[in-house]
């Protein structure tokens, strides 16, 4: 994921929230802070369009409140 | 932007600092320790400290995983990334951490095929691609981290990919707040819990600190108002009497986690037998190495690696400042030998490091405070 580039976005114990545009099986396109990228869903693959994930290092990590 | 507009909120913190003010007695000194790296940094770049009285004096802990790796693990990965055939790919932040043989940006330099990724997955991409490549990933993290590992694992078994690999160097949150809570004469009276490890292993994991430190904990988000309420939260239990494990991220994390991503890395992943913690030594069972049946995944099975414990840079402070005991700017090297362009020790290097944090959002020299250790 990239968002705000004075951020630990590769690493650590950064995550952040992005919104399911399109689910391909176990992959998803979340839209982030204006682009658009891909996602695992492995861990929440009950994901659909319109949820707002946690992503971190390529994957989902858990979906938020509002949305579930 | 959604969930993240609405906890910058100016008014928010305004109302926030004011009733913090307010749950402390003047005089007293109150310590509380953000766990993570991500705190630290939200901490220095929104300038929070600012908006606390005198009475509540931040400590900043163990939480940024690129800080702890020791030096003997990046001379590790400067040698498998100078096997032959093998393409070592690894975070950003990891490409600059020192160790005792320079980075592996200067493995790099020197010829070692080290790429930047941003996602194992990614390097499982790479290896599907370059099928004449050994690609090995340099995994670093705690259990927010340590689920995309796994998952990688269990997609590479799934579909045969045997020219990919894995470096593990995933740690756990639970032994390193034990050894600080252990530390004779600590003067900690609360901790901020890390938010992201929390969605993966849940409040619950965190129980043993009231329980049998009696100390309390609030599960904090990120953004400068969770942070401050967070604060408030803990000092409310104080002002109460009540030592319990809170929970303010309550959008994203549950009591027990998730359970798919833990079953993930159980099935891929078991605790080591012990791991060196650059601040904190020798740690039991405080780190994973991949389980016998992903041998063939385990880049420390298939190749002989140095192994050797090197000792930090004397003049390097990493250890005192991951443990809380000493502030970034009290490091006798802060912002003149290690600088963010010429890191000497860790905490400059990645982003959420405490040095790091405060050189890019301060600076300023500030009076040495009272040691949290009596």
């Amino acid at each position: 994921m990239t968002l705000e580039p004075d951020r630990c976005i590769t690493c650590s114990d950064e995550a952040v929230a992005a919104s399911v545009v399109v689910i391909d099986g176990v992959e998803a396109t979340v839209a982030v802070d204006g682009h658009q990228e891909h996602v695992a869903i492995d861990l929440v693959p009950d994901a659909q369009p319109g949820d707002v994930l946690l992503c971190h290092a390529g994957i989902a990590l858990e979906r938020l409140e509002a949305a579930r | 932007m959604k969930f993240v507009d609405e906890y910058r909120s100016p008014d928010l913190a305004r109302a926030l600092s004011a009733e913090i003010a307010e749950l402390v007695e003047p005089g007293e000194i109150v310590r509380i320790m953000e766990v993570c790296g991500g705190h630290t940094h939200t901490i220095y770049r929104h300038g929070l400290e600012d908006l606390l009285p005198p009475e509540v004096e931040l400590v900043h802990g163990p939480g940024c995983p690129v800080c702890v790796i020791p030096m003997g693990r990046v001379d590790d990965a400067i040698a498998l990334s100078e096997q032959p055939g093998v393409t070592l790919a690894t975070f950003g932040d990891m490409l600059r951490v020192p160790g005792g043989r320079g980075s592996l940006l200067e493995a790099k330099a020197r010829g070692a095929d080290v790429r930047m990724v941003y996602s194992p997955l990614d390097a499982l991409a790479l290896a599907r691609k370059e099928s004449d490549r050994h690609v090995v990933f340099f995994a670093i993290g705690f259990e927010t981290t340590a689920p995309a590992t796994a998952v990688t694992l269990l997609r590479a078994r799934a579909e045969g990919v045997e020219n990919f690999g894995v470096f593990c160097n995933h740690v756990t949150i639970e032994p390193p707040l034990r050894a600080i809570l252990e530390t004779p004469g600590l003067r900690v009276d609360g901790f901020v819990g890390p938010g992201h490890v929390s969605t993966v292993i849940g409040t619950d994991a965190y129980r043993f600190i009231p329980e049998e430190f009696v100390r309390p904990v609030v599960v904090s988000a990120f953004e400068p108002v969770d942070i401050l309420q967070s604060i408030a939260m803990l000092l409310r239990q104080r002002r109460e009497g009540r030592c319990e494990v809170e929970n303010q991220y309550t959008r994203v994390v549950r009591p027990e986690g998730n359970a798919r991503a833990l079953a993930a890395i159980d099935e891929t992943m078991e605790l080591r037998d012990a791991f060196e913690w650059r601040g904190l030594g020798m740690l039991p069972r405080s780190a994973l190495k991949l389980r016998p049946t992903f041998a063939v995944w385990d880049a420390e099975v298939r190749y002989p690696l140095p192994g050797v414990q090197i000792a930090d840079p004397k003049a390097c402070q990493c250890g005192e400042v991951l443990t809380g005991q000493i502030k970034p700017w009290e490091c006798g090297v802060f912002g003149t030998a290690c600088t963010p362009e010429r890191p000497l020790g860790t905490c400059m290097v990645s982003s959420e490091g405490a040095c790091a944090a405060f050189y890019a959002y301060g600076r300023l020299r500030r009076p040495v405070s009272e040691r949290i250790l009596a």
